[in-house]
């Protein structure tokens, strides 16, 4: 499939805006900057440094940017063999959550160099993502959703089915609740219509799916339709909307929590309705068939989920 | 044509009364629940300081606002004081505005009630107009000297930092000399029965009389609390004998929760960085006050 | 047509043959989730009691006037306006129960449960009638969600409404929220067990 070019430029211009704050910061001199180890920050410059200038510790001053009044104590400045980055040791460990403002004297002449080092943003996106499918899991460490979940993981081809068409409304009232919030509940000081907004942006959603889809393609509309329905009554989708507006995320972060939400209820699906069509061929008490086994099931998924806490990839 | 007018009108007309109902409650639960939580944070500082519930807060104690803001503007940074006036029952407060090396570079008064300034609205307003045009002014935080008869007994100080799952948010108590007398866990979300137990007098109570030199190079053994002294830190001895233990056991490593070694070593670290960071601040600006001799409130 | 169900009749059937956690399996979510403990249980079987009994009335009482096509928005709209009335109330006057619950209170109004009982009940019936029926709906709720949370906090932390009974904690693991899936799945293998024995009984007679 081919992108018409027009498209094209409008994403590449998107990345480059995307990146812009990070190469807006360079300011020439500095090329990158991150945290290396638990106590050091690295930063690399476009050209050689001279050796007495960069290991003077007295020429930086570094502090977290929400306390610039405490200044934090340097051990060690030490430069590269090539003369191109320089390693800034602490006494102390950093909490490498916030962002750390490095001011630099006299590095290649210029005055006065400054630069921020932080966890890189699209890491932590990616780590919002990655938290909403696995380690916060909706189904499996959340307990959303739990009545569609049930009901529709019987089969590989209905939890496949309900979890694309989930994740498709979930993206789309997501970011739909994240504008009204931001533009209409806020500056009103209307926020005790939340709940009642943002289940009517899910309904209109789940209409407003339905029917583009009767229109444009039939045939999945046939198979999805009742998956459409199944969707209101499920937990997860009013309870996005909810945590977004009480963290406050922006316009990526929301896309993220979105995406993974769906994902994490596609992938407890999916896992569910495995071990279900298995289950069909196994012995079971007659007072455990049906519904009490797929709960035990779901809970040893759930314990197995509770080995994701606490994980940090960025 | 006409049922869809019938059906627009309908659905107007309920959505209107439902908004209604939900204004009206709206209206009268949010003063409730203002109230609440006023009275609820009061109740924790009460108890940080050793008065339980229902013990009667001594007249002679006072416990005074100070407001902390980061002023940007200019290519400078400078951190701003709004501290309390006193000395002869003046009310209203001081501004000062101190540059990151602790130089004082202006101050100013300002006429400022104590209710409008717990409000944060109309405290950054305030703020804002003092400071002038071109300057950006961001609340940081906020601390309470406590003092008895007008000496200095207490300061209450909040932080927030990063727990096992997300944020931890806690208040302490410390004495003159920063030693903490007091630690309660407001706010966090950590597994039941596992980092969960911050919450629990057994490990808040570890912090309890820690000298400030202690604090400063706090750390966290992976073993399990002694029984005495678990006794002790329960509160199921007599009052004797958990300051015995109190005093063999401050300059000592906390113990660790059991499974929830990350949670106690986050709740250390994050009482370390509150009280150091305090204690510099405060230190710079009781600087600031006897050098320009200002009349604050303690 | 009138149901002549007594006022008892309507509240039993929703406690015992139409629970809705047990026998319909329905509103699991919190079940699941916070039933830890016998008061959270009480507290958000109340805020389901209230939602459910003032829809139920608030529907019946309006049921000549809603047109038939716009039936759905208007039940979701009755609901989410009673959700955030019990909401602020709640969040107002009981502040650390509300903490506990989190997120669920708000959830109530995608319980597929309520807007089931409007559609086939409420809609239809009398206020007289529709108030008992939201009564027992509610009430089996209620009751559903304590006697899970009467067995996990017993089994998890010793105690029950936070009073300690055993003085140990025998299974940390039932407070841990994955406990729920297994607590309410073996209780509803012994609500089938049961009936299975009582059909059985029945059945040789």
């Amino acid at each position: 499939m081919m992108m018409p070019a027009k498209s094209k430029s409008i994403v590449l211009t998107a990345l480059l805006l995307w990146f812009a704050p990070f190469l807006a910061q360079a300011e020439g001199l500095i090329v990158d900057q991150t945290f290396t180890g638990k106590n050091q920050i690295t930063a690399t410059f476009s050209a050689p440094i001279a050796k007495d200038v960069a290991e003077d510790i007295k020429n930086y001053t570094v502090f977290e940017e929400s306390d610039p009044d405490i200044l934090l104590e340097l051990s060690s400045a030490t430069l590269a063999s090539d003369g191109k980055s320089v390693t800034l040791a602490f006494k102390a460990p950093l909490n490498t959550v916030k962002t750390h403002v490095v001011d630099a004297k006299g590095l290649a002449g210029i005055d006065k160099t400054t630069f921020r080092v932080s966890k890189s943003y699209l890491g932590y996106l990616f780590g919002i993502l990655i938290s909403a499918l696995l380690i916060n899991n909706f189904v499996f460490t959340k307990y959303l959703g739990l009545c569609v979940f049930f009901g529709t993981s019987k089969k590989k081809s209905t939890a496949k089915g309900m979890g694309v068409v989930f994740t498709l409304v979930m993206v789309a009232s997501a970011l739909m609740s994240w504008f009204f919030y931001q533009f209409i509940l806020i500056p009103f000081n209307l926020n005790f219509l939340q709940i009642v907004i943002f289940i009517g942006l899910v309904s209109l959603t789940v209409q407003a799916v339905d029917t583009i889809l009767r229109k444009v393609n039939p045939v999945l509309f046939n198979s999805f339709w009742v998956y459409l329905v199944l969707v209101i009554a499920n937990c997860v989708i009013i309870a996005v909307p909810l945590i977004l507006a009480n963290n406050n995320y922006n316009i990526f972060e929301t896309f993220m929590l979105a995406l993974g939400a769906g994902g994490g209820f596609l992938l407890a699906l999916y896992l569910m309705s495995s071990v279900s069509e298995r289950m069909q061929l196994a012995k079971i008490p007659a007072s455990f068939k049906g519904l009490p086994i797929a709960f035990i099931v779901a809970g040893q998924f759930a314990m197995a989920f509770l080995g994701f806490s606490g994980l940090q990839i960025f | 044509m006409k049922n869809i007018i019938t059906i627009v009108v309908r659905l107007t007309v309920s959505c209107l009364l439902a908004a209604t109902v939900m204004g009206l409650c709206f209206i009268f639960t949010s003063n409730a629940k203002k109230h609440n939580e006023h009275v609820k944070e009061q109740q924790v500082m009460y108890e940080l300081l050793g008065y339980q519930a229902g013990a009667k807060f001594p007249e002679t104690m006072a416990l005074h606002e100070v407001y902390r803001f980061v002023i940007t503007g200019g290519g400078k940074q400078s951190i701003g004081y709004l501290v309390p006036k006193g000395h002869g029952g003046e009310k209203g407060f001081l501004f000062v505005n101190i540059d990151l090396n602790g130089a004082m570079l202006a101050q100013q008064n300002v006429a400022l009630s104590e209710a409008d300034a717990l409000a944060p609205e109309t405290r950054n307003q305030a703020v804002t107009k003092v400071v002038g045009p071109g300057y950006e002014v961001k609340f940081a935080d906020q601390t309470i000297v406590v003092t008895n008869s007008g000496h200095r007994v207490a300061y209450l100080l909040s932080g927030k930092f990063q727990g096992f799952k997300t944020f931890v948010n806690v208040m302490l108590a410390v004495d003159p000399a920063f030693a903490i007398l007091g630690l309660e866990v407001l706010e966090h979300e950590e597994d039941p029965g596992l980092g969960a137990e911050i919450d629990q007098d057994y490990f808040k109570n570890q912090f309890k009389g820690k000298p400030f030199e202690a604090l400063k190079t706090i750390e966290v053994v992976k073993a399990p609390i002694p029984a005495d002294y678990l006794e002790a830190l329960n509160g199921k001895i007599g009052e004797e004998g958990i300051l015995k233990f109190r005093e063999q056991y401050k300059d000592k490593a906390v113990y660790a929760l059991t499974g929830a070694t990350i949670s106690t070593k986050a709740v250390a670290g994050g009482v370390q960085g509150i009280v150091t960071k305090f204690a510099y601040r405060i230190a710079v600006l009781d600087k600031v006050v006897k050098e320009q001799q200002l009349a604050v409130a303690f | 047509m009138a149901n002549d169900k007594s006022s008892m009749q309507l509240i039993t059937r929703g406690i015992l043959s139409e629970n809705p956690i047990f026998k319909l399996a329905l509103s699991m979510c919190p079940a699941v989730g916070i039933s830890t403990t016998v008061m959270n249980g009480f507290m958000l079987g109340i805020a389901v009691l209230f939602v459910q009994v003032f829809s139920s009335v608030t529907i019946s009482v309006f049921k000549n006037l809603i047109h038939p096509r716009i039936r759905i928005p208007t039940y979701t709209l009755t609901i989410a306006t009673w959700v955030t009335v019990i909401d602020l109330v709640l969040a107002a006057y009981l502040p650390e129960a509300y903490a506990k619950m989190g997120i669920f209170v708000k959830l109530i109004v995608a319980f597929a449960i309520i807007t089931m009982r409007l559609e086939m009940f409420a809609c239809k019936e009398p206020v007289k009638d529709s108030f008992w029926d939201g009564l027992g709906m509610g009430l089996g709720f209620m009751i559903g969600m304590m006697v899970i949370g009467f067995v996990r906090e017993l089994l998890g932390s010793g105690a029950i409404l936070g009073m300690d009974v055993l003085g140990f904690k025998p299974l940390l693991f039932f407070i841990l929220p994955s406990a729920g899936f297994f607590v309410v799945g073996l209780m509803m293998a012994f609500f089938n067990w049961i009936e299975i024995f009582y059909k059985r009984s029945k059945g040789l007679k």
